[in-house]
């Protein structure tokens, strides 16, 4: 409902505006699909795409698709944009994908994946130490429950996004036992319940995201994630074990149907400009979770902001 | 010495030798079957069942192709078509015609009002119910106006009526094939009782991979897990229709359609109308699934504010589906109860244009106070910072006992329990259900179970299965253990009946998920919290059977014991439950299908079982493990369906009575 | 027969049914001759089981019941044919043969001298469409549809215009005494006026044969006799011809002009009600009648002897009347009594005959 009191509004006060869109024609009216998952900083980038798009006269239709089980759908057509891909959890499915030749790289966003086990400062006074990893293996009995005693519990992602944490455990000799929450909002959940008592707590925790905002706290400093670290056991603290190291931090890049680009040429040139920082998407990330905007509402009020911004990433469509 | 006689002749004792049987290899290591330990199944008997049934879905997906046309090209045109009603509802329920989007988007049309289409309803409830129902009608509405929900109910209300429209076709045609012909009856049969069973997540993929992403293929796996009521209810309301009306039409000279349309179809409409009830009810609890794979609406409200912890929100969104179920409900019943009572001449239908104009006249007048088109942001009410706080406050002053609670049932009751099913060497599970399974009914039903069994054995799924079967034996002995003294006690006092039918309503059709984050923040991540999320929903079942059994206990025979000098413990103990052991029974088997079918709910807190793999199969689209995991499922299901549906028969043969 | 003059054919008017004597010169109508109606069996299996030689447990040691055997007879235009016989005797089954709601498994039936056992399902249509209407026991009407909509049903499903089934369903509400209610539903009526509906319903195609399946057994006893007045009522006026269900006695005698009474499938004795009771057939029949007052069952028609003179003294009594109603009558009359018709004398009624039948004297 709001969505579209806003959409109405907006579209009124804008018109004048977006008379400069008027005069170019996109390449083809078949509609652009643009890849939605269930993570608020993607549903924001992605609206801000679908309404540059949708300004230029692009049709664009957004397809609900998950993270990992997105390739299929790139490969035969069924998506066609992603604003968002992590190198930390897709890196190597999206080289296999674009080997087939029928996906593109469209180019990274500028904003900077990282995720890792987290902790919530207050826990820093039980085990001192931290964030140097090797103070979990003192101090795990500070992170115990019942059901883990005496070994810590860390509360892993849902077991769907890999992680390797059971492999990190045991290669790191860290006295912890993994615990798999079933969602993202799973993990959350519980973080707030813990922080609210100021009860011990440590989890998997990503950014950019809305959770280091909202609660104070850091990430454990681990040995730094290589390639060598997973592919050779020799490498890093323990001699004999692989994923002695914490998670992969890098790159989020969008991807693209192939073929889209000889029929949306100019389309793909504006995905390919479009640029986005860590602090400016947590913030908004925040405006949407923490604060209870809707996210077409957020998009839309980033894009009045900063029209001249993607204005100049449609250089294709200006003359 | 005779009491235990009794008892013996009444349980199989069979159940007992194998039970030893049992217990006796588990305590020795030794037992050995053709060389291999019975504990574990052997590595050859696992088939790659996941890899045939995934490479078989693909290819057929992909490659698969009648004539020139491949599959694909055929699905993705349907879905096409599918598609278009249900934008069209949407435009005239939910968004108005609107061009351009971005900086460009145009409302050219407004959406039907809210002020029309709830005065309509409200309209039709009184003249289907009288004033109760217009009174529901008219503050369901006003909930959903005033709470702001009234745009993403009408999308849900789109889907839900395409859902219906679609479901309540295919069924009627399915369910006529096989009340025509007993051959595609028992084929029909058999594909709705696993179609009932096999969690939906276990299609999504190949209805994705099918028919691609989107509201269309929503819609058509919402509309497979609706069918299986109405097919089930065509074919018994045209069975039920009297041989006399039948023969009636054949004197009457009417051809073989005549005969269906004509004769058989509406005088079978009463019982149809219990069908299409079903479907709506079950298209509205797919709803929250729905919106994961693009339908929209409350259901994708519920998961977006639960995404950001917003319980009271979702909760709000949630009781909005609530509410659509009980009014949609409560409409289909009164339309049914209407055409079984018979129908009167003075009753008429208002006109349709009066309910035209009340919707285009309030319509128009949106144009003019836009209050009526969309109610304003600020007159808004919210409930959800209540609800928030008082989760919070419960974390911070009881959780120390909860957590105690939880340790406790953790600890000492659920592991050991699920420790102690892992360990079940797998041929004795085997041969222990079809021992019960021959002692219950016979050597055709032992062969099915135990085939069953093994289908779970071979698939690899093994160890996920008992821990499955560990989650919903747990859950449902809290939901009997709270649902059945429940259940007694509202059937004692006929003044509870309304208000307890409303709560089981509700609890049946609000989104599970929003049970599962206070849980979550309360007993965290893990069994505990799945526990009490599968517990909630599966005691509604537990709480109607044992209503219902202990009310249809024949009066004389409560009348005869009270002259014999019954107290009112004995006509309990020695009249009442043993009349409604069967219904008890059923009921029973009730709760352990619900519970089953929240598995899959339940692997978003985070369990190990078979709902897992299908969860994790469905997020990373492996097409074949989430249909090998959810066929695990249903076996299962079947399982224990096929047993205590055994049992019951038996039992009601002993006593003379029918559920 | 086209659909407009079946509409057009004129419900009003008649006769009183003819004196027995001349009932035998009608042609007839419906013919039976040794059908069989096994369930289980197939027509083949039957006859390679020489299924006509079979007793009642070679039947049930293949598996079979046979719930007709053997049955004969004929049926004649105008005539009111009773199968009479207690639940389970085969009655039902042998109506439903009849009207090829069953296939019979072996035999001869034809109507109008069509053979029907191996009828074309078209042409089973069109018999049904044309010369068949049917009453059920329960009634058997369309939940959904009113009065008229009932009534009119028949004639809708043959593509008839609205305009003439509404026409011809007001003459049958109006006929069957119902006008005022042409838009109550079923459930709004009582069980009499339910099977109004059913009667009026059956007639609207104007059938030549009219199936009456124990109409009125589940109909209180007054208002079964009401509609048993209200069946001849109508069939004096239209003439059909009249297959009537029953296992009440007292219904079959009131109505019937010929009973065929069966037992365990088999048709035991056919004859007009007095011949029932003057000779019955086996112990069975005995048994059967042997409670029924002869003077109830005995019309004038069937004990009169022709009249020789015009101009006979005292009071007439009609040919149609039972010799009971008229028993008042008889005590004050001379030796003859003059019975007329339509005004004029046909026959004369001995008193003495008549006094032996008051007085249950079977000979």
């Amino acid at each position: 409902m709001k969505k579209l009191i806003a959409s109405i509004v907006s579209s009124a006060v804008i018109l004048s505006v977006s008379q400069g869109a008027q005069a170019f024609t996109p390449e083809s009216k078949q509609p652009i699909k643009l890849m939605v998952a269930d993570w608020t900083s993607m549903l924001i980038n992605t609206e801000i795409m679908n309404i540059i798009l949708s300004t230029y006269g692009y049709n664009v239709e957004k397809v609900i698709a998950d993270d990992s089980a997105r390739y299929p759908g790139f490969e035969y057509g069924d998506l066609h944009i992603a604003l968002e891909t992590w190198q930390t959890t897709q890196e190597a499915a999206l080289a296999s994908s674009i080997k087939t030749g029928k996906v593109l790289d469209l180019g990274e966003t500028g904003m900077h994946a990282k995720e890792d086990w987290w902790y919530p400062l207050y826990m820093k006074e039980r085990c001192p130490g931290l964030p140097e990893w090797k103070a979990l293996q003192d101090c795990a009995a500070a992170f115990a429950t019942a059901d883990t005693a005496p070994k810590g519990r860390y509360l892993s992602a849902p077991v769907s996004w890999g992680g390797n944490d059971e492999e990190r455990v045991a290669a790191l000799d860290l006295p912890f036992e993994v615990v798999h929450a079933g969602t993202d909002a799973g993990l959350t959940a519980e973080l707030k319940a813990a922080y609210e008592r100021k009860a011990p707590i440590i989890l998997w925790v990503y950014e950019p995201n809305w959770v280091s905002k909202a609660f104070e706290g850091e990430f454990v400093k681990f040995p730094a994630n290589t390639p060598e670290c997973t592919s050779d056991a020799s490498w890093g603290p323990n001699k004999d074990a692989t994923y002695d190291c914490g998670k992969p931090e890098g790159w989020i890049k969008k991807m693209g149907w192939a073929e889209g680009e000889t029929i949306w040429p100019c389309a793909y040139d504006m995905v390919r400009n479009f640029k986005m920082d860590n602090a400016t998407i947590s913030d908004l990330v925040y405006q949407v979770d923490v604060e209870g905007k809707e996210v077409e509402d957020v998009a839309m009020q980033w894009a009045r902001d900063n029209e001249k911004t993607w204005r100049s990433w449609a250089s294709c469509a200006a003359n | 010495m005779i009491k235990a006689m009794r008892f013996a002749m009444h349980t199989p004792w069979l159940v007992f030798v194998l039970l030893v049987l049992v217990l006796f290899a588990i305590s020795s290591n030794s037992v050995s079957l053709f060389g291999t330990n019975l504990r574990s199944i052997p590595e050859f008997m696992i088939l790659p069942l996941s890899d045939w049934a995934g490479n078989a879905l693909n290819w057929f997906a992909r490659e698969a192709s009648i004539g020139s046309l491949t599959v694909q090209t055929i699905t993705r045109n349907f879905a096409e078509l599918v598609n278009w009603p249900i934008t069209a509802l949407n435009m005239l329920l939910a968004d108005g015609i609107v061009t351009g989007a971005g900086f460009n988007k145009h409302q050219l049309m407004p959406p039907l009002s809210w002020l029309g289409l709830s005065s309509a309803l409200v309209l039709y409830s009184y003249f289907l119910g009288g004033r109760r129902l217009a009174w529901l009608s008219a503050i369901g509405t006003a909930y959903l106006v005033f709470f702001g929900l009234w745009q993403h109910a009408m999308t849900t209300l789109a889907s839900v009526i395409m859902c219906v429209i679609v479901a309540a076709g295919l069924g009627l045609f399915i369910g006529i094939a096989s009340y025509r012909a007993e051959k595609v009856e028992i084929a029909s049969r058999v594909v709705m009782n696993v179609m009932q069973t096999v969690p939906i997540f276990s299609y999504l993929v190949p209805t994705l991979l099918l028919f691609g992403y989107g509201p269309s293929a929503a819609l058509l796996a919402t509309v497979l897990y609706a069918l299986p009521p109405m097919v089930h209810a065509t074919v018994l309301a045209l069975k039920s229709v009297p041989t006399e009306i039948r023969e009636y039409g054949e004197i009457a000279g009417s051809t073989k359609r005549q005969l269906l349309w004509k004769v058989e179809l509406p005088a079978a409409l009463p019982m149809l109308t219990v069908g299409l009830n079903q479907v709506v009810m079950m298209s509205l609890n797919m709803v929250i699934i729905a919106s994961m794979i693009g339908a929209g609406g409350l259901g994708y409200d519920v998961l977006r504010a639960l995404r950001r912890l917003d319980i009271g929100g979702g909760l709000e969104a949630g009781m909005g589906i609530v509410v659509l179920a009980v009014i949609l409900d409560r409409i289909t019943q009164a339309a049914a109860r209407r055409q079984s009572a018979g129908l009167n001449h003075e009753v008429r239908s208002p006109r349709p244009w009066l309910y035209l104009l009340i919707i285009f006249g309030a319509t128009g007048a949106s144009f003019l106070l836009p209050a009526l088109q969309f109610w304003p942001e600020k007159m808004m009410l919210s409930t959800a910072p209540f609800w928030n706080e008082s989760i919070s406050f419960i974390n911070q002053h009881f959780f120390d006992q909860m957590e105690a609670l939880r340790n406790f049932s953790l600890l000492h009751i659920m592991n050991p329990f699920r420790d102690f099913l892992v360990e079940l060497p797998f041929v004795l599970v085997l041969l222990t259900l079809g021992g019960i399974a021959y002692v219950l009914s016979g050597i055709r039903l032992a062969a099915i179970v135990m085939g069953m069994t093994a289908f779970i054995a071979v698939s690899g799924f093994w160890e996920a299965a008992m821990i499955s079967v560990y989650l919903t034996a747990c859950s449902v002995v809290i939901a009997v253990l709270i649902g059945f003294p429940f259940g007694v006690y509202i059937a004692s006092s006929p003044r509870l009946l309304k208000p307890a039918s409303l709560l089981l309503d509700t609890l049946q059709t609000l989104p599970t998920f929003i049970y599962l984050l206070p849980a979550v923040m309360l007993f965290r991540n893990g069994d505990f919290s799945a526990l009490i999320a599968i517990a909630c929903y599966a005691i509604a079942p537990a709480i109607r059977y044992t209503i219902h059994g202990l009310r249809s206990v024949p009066e004389s025979r409560i009348e005869a014991a009270i002259m014999a000098g019954c107290t009112p413990t004995q006509v309990f103990r020695h009249v009442k439950i043993p009349s409604a052991y069967p219904t008890l029974l059923l009921g029973l088997n009730q709760t352990i299908m619900m519970a089953l079918s929240m598995l899959v709910i339940a692997a978003l807190v985070g369990t190990r079982d078979l709902g897992q793999e299908v969860y994790i199969a469905l997020t990373r689209a492996e097409t074949g493990n989430g249909i090998i995991a959810g066929l695990g499922i249903a076996a299962i299901a079947l399982i224990s369906d096929s047993l205590l549906k055994a049992w019951a028969a038996k039992k009601q043969h002993q006593l003379g009575v029918k559920p | 027969m086209t659909n407009a003059s079946v509409l057009e054919m004129n419900l009003a008017g008649g006769h009183l049914s003819a004196p027995a004597a001349t009932q035998e010169a009608r042609e007839t109508i419906l013919s039976v001759s040794g059908l069989w109606k096994v369930f289980g069996a197939s027509e083949k299996e039957f006859n390679q089981a020489n299924g006509t030689q079979l007793s009642d447990e070679e039947f049930a040691a293949h598996g079979w019941t046979a719930a007709v055997k053997d049955a004969t007879f004929d049926v004649k235009q105008g005539e009111i044919f009773v199968i009479m016989g207690l639940s389970g005797s085969g009655k039902s089954t042998l109506i439903r043969s009849l009207t090829r709601l069953n296939t019979p498994t072996a035999g001869l039936l034809e109507i109008d001298g069509q053979d029907i056992t191996h009828a074309t399902p078209d042409k089973l249509l069109e018999l049904r469409r044309k010369s068949l209407g049917m009453v059920f026991q329960n009634f058997a009407l369309l939940p959904n549809r009113t009065v008229e909509s009932n009534i009119s049903f028949p004639l809708e499903i043959q593509g008839i215009s609205k305009e003439d089934y509404s026409a011809r369903a007001q003459e049958l509400v109006d006929l069957v005494g119902l006008r005022g209610r042409e838009d109550h539903y079923p459930a709004e009526l009582s069980g009499g006026q339910q099977q109004r509906v059913g009667i009026a319903r059956s007639l609207a195609t104007n059938p030549k044969i009219w199936v009456l399946d124990e109409p009125f057994s589940a109909l209180d006893p007054l208002i079964r006799n009401d509609l048993q007045d209200e069946v001849l009522r109508l069939q004096a006026t239209l003439h059909k011809t009249v297959i009537f269900i029953t296992h009440d006695l007292d219904e079959a005698m009131k109505i019937a002009d010929r009973i065929a009474i069966m037992e365990n499938g088999r048709i035991v004795q056919i004859g007009r009600p007095e011949e029932l009771i003057s000779a019955p057939a086996d112990d069975y029949v005995k048994r059967f009648v042997s409670k029924v007052p002869l003077a109830k069952v005995t019309r004038v028609k069937h004990i009169m002897s022709s009249a020789s003179t015009q101009d006979l003294p005292g009071p007439s009594v009609s040919a149609n009347d039972t010799i009971a109603e008229i028993g008042p009558l008889i005590i004050d009359a001379g030796t003859d009594i003059p019975v007329t018709e339509d005004g004029k004398i046909v026959g004369v009624l001995a008193k003495e005959r008549a006094i032996r039948v008051l007085a249950g004297a079977r000979d």
